[in-house]
């Protein structure tokens, strides 16, 4: 809403500063967004003047030649736009002026010499006009400073959704008026009414008072088509609407002045003379104004006449009973609408205007008298229109105004601030509700006064007892509140903890050397089945497994219930093409593109493209985090289920460093020696790495990480459940992303890795008696995983094996092909005794024996 | 006798002499040790061919020579030991300079991790209020209408609507949540007061993506609900705030503003903290600086999960984390915070 300051003021007188008025607006919550300073930009060089002549540039299609008289000469000037003619009063811009970033200078175009240019209001800053050159009142001087003339200061308010009063002129200076003690005043319509009562002249027919809840018309003859007169046109402009006739012109200032839309047909071209308000039939047709066809729903609102639609109501009109040159007698429709409905039909229709933008705030139903007074008193002045006696007005159930019983110490129990009956009473007052008092008892306030405050109807927002404390707040100052701590009782800590889990993470994994980073939780399927080796039905499964919701061992499929309880639930046949779209994930109905139709399923293709972004411009090795959520569909109407994740990715050396073991490119060990860390870090201590296939990992590089949730010792044991998978990317994917280094991926589920962290940490003694170590080298297949012998090694060794770790892997000569080395080094210590060489040396026979069988491992000599 | 007494105490301080002298010259330990034999072996050391001479001597004598004898030894014995000292200061000495390194070669340290800024600042604000006694929760980022919306004084077809351009998932029902209000629904809707919580995390607006917009980023939510919580309280608080997220000498300022679910309701702005409220381009020369909305709990989402609102105050602020953190760090540009280029996040 743009409010030029000298049109402000017709209304109340302003002392302040165009500064402090703004301040002092903004801070009741009327924001005044910009100050405007119309005119302190054009300087001296630019004037009015007048054209002498006009010839057409021959050989140029739009540009003409003008002649104009500055008031003190004639000059020339080249002019490309449409609207102008001889006898026009014009803003010339002469040489040396500047508008914007452009320097007017003399020009010689098509063996002409250009001495200047015409401004359009655009290039003037006044408003956005820019389809001719601004013409000027008649009566303008020439020769004159364009900037004595016209400079003004316009205040751009963002008007709040439930104001729909303040998208007035009045409306801004009613708030100026009760916050600086000024009078407000009202124009008062004063015109002359004589003819056949409109009464007699149209018939208005409300089906849906519902959605119309008043329609007032008014009608006036003998009007005369024309341009609208400088002040108006300059207030339009300024407001930010463009002139466009008289009649037209008047309805937008009557629009913008008291904030009633008003709409003017051709009384002619309305058939039967007849105004029906209804609602649309499904399928109907209207083309509005802007020369678009639109197709209707029954829920929108519609002015006809008995053979069609003319209007949709309160958003546009059409063609049909449009005023054009050759109109002479209005009808003039000042109606009321349901915001709601308003609203629904724009946003349905796209077609957002002045008129519909106001009525979706909610209007007075009030208003709408007013408004046609204004409009008709307008036509009569200014286009010479007779305004036929009286208003038809169809108004079944005109609104009560609403009457609040309201306790001032309502204030203070809200606020904190002290406030006086009085003060109460005179900042309501000042705003134009009706204060009465009301002698009560004490009320659940605390004060012992009442007032019963009558809200006047244009502020349809007031509904209880908070909404009067925000007035009274916003007459008496928001600096006027106190500063003080809430004193009240804690509450009981909750349960959810998982804001500190996820900061644990972040905290240790940082220290680990890896960066946080934060990517769109919005994605698209094909983004996602970017992560695929192969991608088919079977492979595709992987994005939406998650671990299974009981605590049981294994993985489920998300949503394949819900999908109709076959295997996976999408898709069948694993031979066929895989269509992208058949990959079920929460689809986004509106999305801003296509990379972003959807909601990930996986946190692994944003770290994927992370790494991909950044290799470019980093010679250094990459190790980055993400910790966020996973979006899995569930049934039709559901809300999906958001699983806490942590995803890792590593590509390339630690560091550029000259310490060999940085510089070298990451591998899989870097990675699953931060998972184990992670792990230690958290106390787990049942857990399980096994080698695993997945079709975004090489085959023979992935891993998947278990944990034991349970107690061993419970009825139901001790289960292992999937927390995750990590691995070498498959070359196949890798490609894809264009890495330089090979890049390792994990994807953690939170939820079931906090599932086995312990709740209290359990310390045993330290044992003073003397421990033995004992080295173990053995030689097995390659592929027995060392995880199974290390296993072997703890339960055969039992309680008196303290703890086993493996120092040595090797493969070679003299090892034989196919066989690999493991040393281990073991530490036997009793909790109770010294133990003696005899008995760790029979553990370690035993272990040997068992070795033996197991895995026919031979001692390494 | 006389006389080759006299030259027996001759020979020593000539054999002494001659072995100090060959001492100084002496500049390894194995040298060291050979001239240690030489002159003062318990076999043929030449001292000890002095020692077997006294037997041969008169009476007279003896004592002279034995004394002087002992006298020698011990002055090269006390001469070797320093020597030795020496010596091995010496190489001590050289072998620490061989071993000197190029301290200023850059450690091996693993390079450090870095969080990133976003979650700095929850984190931040969370341990601020944390300290007043509030709780850290989170909800669905994934939420229905009636949670995000309704609930909230927004009814379907309320022009607020526009001021949060809405994801859909499933239109007029499943959207992605535009701001994180909906959890003082969720709250207060599964405790009774005294309610003290903030809701940190994700939201989601279907808005063009360019330097000041962002499709989706963050919010924290503030909520205090209790028998005696007024809007000084919530000035009190959010004051407290601004001093410790942006500095001790931070003022706070209300004014006036419109959210469906808070009444009355207030914009906060602190003083702008480049030009202390002179005015500058930060600040659009206005002095302040817009951090968050807020205001009084309306009663009509009050009474939505069944407190009354005439015995049940309390307050609610919402702030923009991107924006809090533009601030503090001075970044212009939001984008950079999805953008995730390594040379932004490494300076956090
Ligand atoms: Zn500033």
């Amino acid at each position: 809403m743009r409010v030029p300051l000298s049109w402000l003021k017709e209304y109340v007188e302003i002392t302040q500063s165009p500064q402090e008025l703004a301040h002092t607006l903004t801070m009741a919550g009327l924001e005044v967004e910009t100050l405007d300073y119309i005119g302190t930009d054009w300087g001296d060089r630019i004037i009015t003047a007048q054209i002498t002549h006009l010839e057409k540039v021959p050989g140029s299609d739009h540009l003409s030649y003008t002649r104009v008289n500055t008031g003190s000469g004639e000059i020339g000037v080249i002019c490309g736009a449409p609207n102008i003619k001889e006898g026009d009063k014009v803003p010339l811009a002469l040489p040396g002026a500047r508008i914007g970033d452009l320097t007017i200078g003399v020009a010689r175009k098509m063996g002409y010499v250009s001495e200047g240019m015409l401004c359009s209001p655009r290039e003037l800053g006044l408003g956005s006009d820019h389809s001719g050159i601004y013409i000027l009142d008649p009566e303008t001087p020439l020769g004159v400073k364009l900037a004595d003339l016209l400079s003004d200061v316009v205040l751009e308010f963002a008007i709040k959704a439930h104001r729909g009063d303040l998208s007035s002129i009045i409306g801004i200076a009613r708030e100026v008026a009760a916050l600086t003690h000024k009078p407000l005043r009202l124009p008062e319509p004063r015109f002359n009414e004589q003819g056949q009562p409109a009464a007699e002249l149209v018939k208005v027919t409300v089906e849906d008072t519902a959605l119309c809840p008043r329609y007032s018309a008014r009608v006036i003859s003998g009007v005369k088509i024309g341009p609208s007169p400088g002040w108006m046109a300059r207030r339009l402009l300024m407001a930010g609407m463009r002139p466009i006739n008289l009649i037209v012109d008047i309805t937008n200032y009557v629009m913008l002045e008291v904030g009633q839309p008003l709409h003017a047909f051709d009384y002619d071209l309305v058939r039967e003379h007849h105004i029906i308000v209804r609602r649309a039939r499904d399928g109907e047709e209207i083309t509005t104004l802007d020369g678009v066809q639109r197709r209707l729903r029954n829920d929108m609102l519609l002015i006809t006449d008995p053979q069609g639609p003319t209007a949709i109501a309160g958003v546009m009109g059409s063609a049909i009973s449009e005023v054009n040159e050759g109109t002479t007698r209005i009808l003039l429709e000042s109606a009321n609408f349901r915001p709601a409905s308003v609203r629904r039909t724009a946003v349905a229709l796209g077609l957002r205007t002045e008129s519909s933008s106001r009525f979706e705030k909610g209007l007075d139903p009030e208003l709408t008298i007013f408004g046609a007074n204004r409009a008709a008193q307008l036509m009569a002045e200014l286009a010479g229109g007779q305004v036929h006696p009286g208003i038809v007005d169809v108004y079944p159930q005109p609104v009560e105004a609403r009457s609040i019983l309201f306790s001032p110490a309502e204030v203070e129990w809200l606020t904190g601030l002290k406030v006086t009956s009085r003060q109460v009473h005179e900042a309501l007052s000042a705003l134009e509700f009706k204060v009465e008092e009301v002698s009560a008892a004490a009320d659940a306030f605390g004060g012992e006064q009442l007032l019963r405050v009558t809200v006047p109807t244009f502020r349809g927002d007031i509904e209880e007892g908070a909404d009067l404390v925000e007035e009274v707040l916003r007459m008496i100052g928001y600096d006027q509140l106190p500063a003080t701590v809430p004193e009240g009782p804690l509450p009981e800590p909750q349960s959810d903890h998982w804001f500190e889990r996820e900061y644990e993470i972040r905290e240790i994994l940082i220290g680990l050397g890896l960066h946080e980073i934060l990517t769109y939780a919005m994605t698209s399927r094909q983004r996602m089945l970017n992560l695929l080796a192969e991608v088919n039905a079977q492979t595709a499964q992987v994005l939406l497994q998650k671990p299974a919701d009981d605590g049981q061992a294994g993985w489920v499929i998300a949503g394949a219930q819900a999908r109709g309880g076959s295997e996976n639930g999408f898709a069948s046949d694993s031979r066929e093409p895989f269509d992208a779209r058949s990959l079920p994930a929460v689809t986004i109905a509106n999305p801003l593109s296509n990379e972003l139709e959807c909601m990930r399923l996986t946190l692994l293709s944003g770290l994927m493209e992370t790494l991909q972004e950044n290799s470019k411009r980093n010679r250094a090795g990459l190790r980055l985090f993400e910790i966020g959520r996973r979006y899995l569909p569930r049934g039709a109407g559901e809300l999906p289920e958001e699983r806490r994740c942590a995803g890792i990715a590593l590509c390339g050396p630690a560091a550029i460093s000259w310490v060999p073991e940085l510089a070298r490119p990451a591998d899989f060990y870097d990675l699953k020696g931060i998972v184990e860390t992670l792990l230690e870090r958290l106390h787990i201590q049942r857990y399980r790495f096994s080698a695993a296939q997945h079709p975004t990992f090489h085959p023979g590089r992935c891993a998947l990480l278990e944990v034991g949730v349970g107690r061993p010792d419970a009825d139901d044991g001790e289960r292992f459940t999937p927390v995750g998978f990590l691995g070498e990317v498959h070359p196949l994917v890798q490609q894809r992303y264009d890495l330089p280094h090979r890049a390792y991926l994990c994807e953690l589920d939170l939820e079931i890795l906090y599932a086995a962290v312990p709740e209290r940490l359990n310390y045993a003694p330290i044992s003073r008696h003397q421990e033995l170590t004992r080295d173990l080298a053995v030689v097995v297949d390659q592929q027995v995983p060392a995880r199974a012998v290390q296993e072997a090694i703890e339960r055969h060794g039992g309680e008196l094996l303290r703890t086993v770790a493996l120092f040595d892997v090797y493969t070679g000569a003299p090892i034989p092909p196919g066989k690999k080395s493991l040393t281990y080094t073991l530490l036997y210590q009793a909790q109770d005794r010294t133990l003696t060489d005899a008995e760790a040396n029979a553990l370690q026979e035993r272990i040997v024996a068992a070795l033996a069988e197991e895995f026919g491992a031979v001692l390494r000599s | 006798m006389i006389e080759q007494l006299d030259a027996l105490l001759a020979q020593l301080d000539a054999l002494q002499e001659r072995a100090l002298r060959e001492l100084e010259t002496i500049n390894s330990s194995a040298e060291l040790e050979d001239w240690d034999v030489r002159y003062l072996g318990r076999h043929r050391g030449e001292l000890k061919n002095f020692s077997t001479l006294i037997p041969k001597l008169g009476k007279a004598e003896r004592p002279v020579i034995g004394q002087k004898i002992n006298a020698v030894k011990e002055k090269l014995e006390s001469a070797l030991e320093a020597r030795r000292q020496e010596l091995r200061d010496r190489e001590l000495r050289e072998a620490l300079e061989r071993e000197r390194l190029d301290v200023t070669l850059p450690g091996r340290a693993l390079p450090a991790g870095h969080m990133h800024p976003i979650s700095r600042t929850i984190l931040e604000v969370a341990r601020i209020f944390t300290r007043m006694g509030f709780q850290v929760v989170q909800g669905p980022e994934i939420e229905t209408d009636y949670y995000n919306f309704q609930a909230l004084n927004i009814p379907v077809d309320h022009p607020a609507r526009d001021m949060q351009d809405t994801f859909w998932v499933v239109p007029g029902e499943i959207l992605l949540r535009t701001q994180t209000s909906p959890m003082q629904i969720r709250v207060m809707q599964t405790t009774r007061p005294p309610v003290r919580v903030i809701v940190p995390g994700k939201v989601f607006r279907h808005e063009a993506i360019d330097a000041s917009h962002e499709a989706m980023f963050h919010q924290i939510e503030g909520l205090l609900v209790d028998e005696r919580c007024t809007m000084a309280d919530l000035k009190g608080s959010l004051a407290r705030f601004a001093r410790e997220m942006f500095g001790e000498d931070r003022r706070v300022r209300f004014r006036g503003s419109y959210f469906p679910f808070t009444e009355p309701s207030a914009e906060v702005d602190i003083d702008c903290i480049l030009c202390k409220g002179s005015g500058c381009r930060l600040c659009k020369y206005s002095g302040w600086l817009e951090i968050l909305g807020s205001g009084m709990v309306h009663p009509r989402v009050l009474r939505e999960v069944g407190y009354d609102p005439h015995k049940y105050r309390g307050y609610a602020f919402g702030m923009g984390v991107e924006r809090i953190a533009m601030l503090k760090y001075a970044i212009g540009e939001i984008r950079l915070f999805s953008g995730n280029d390594l040379r932004f996040l490494r300076q956090f």
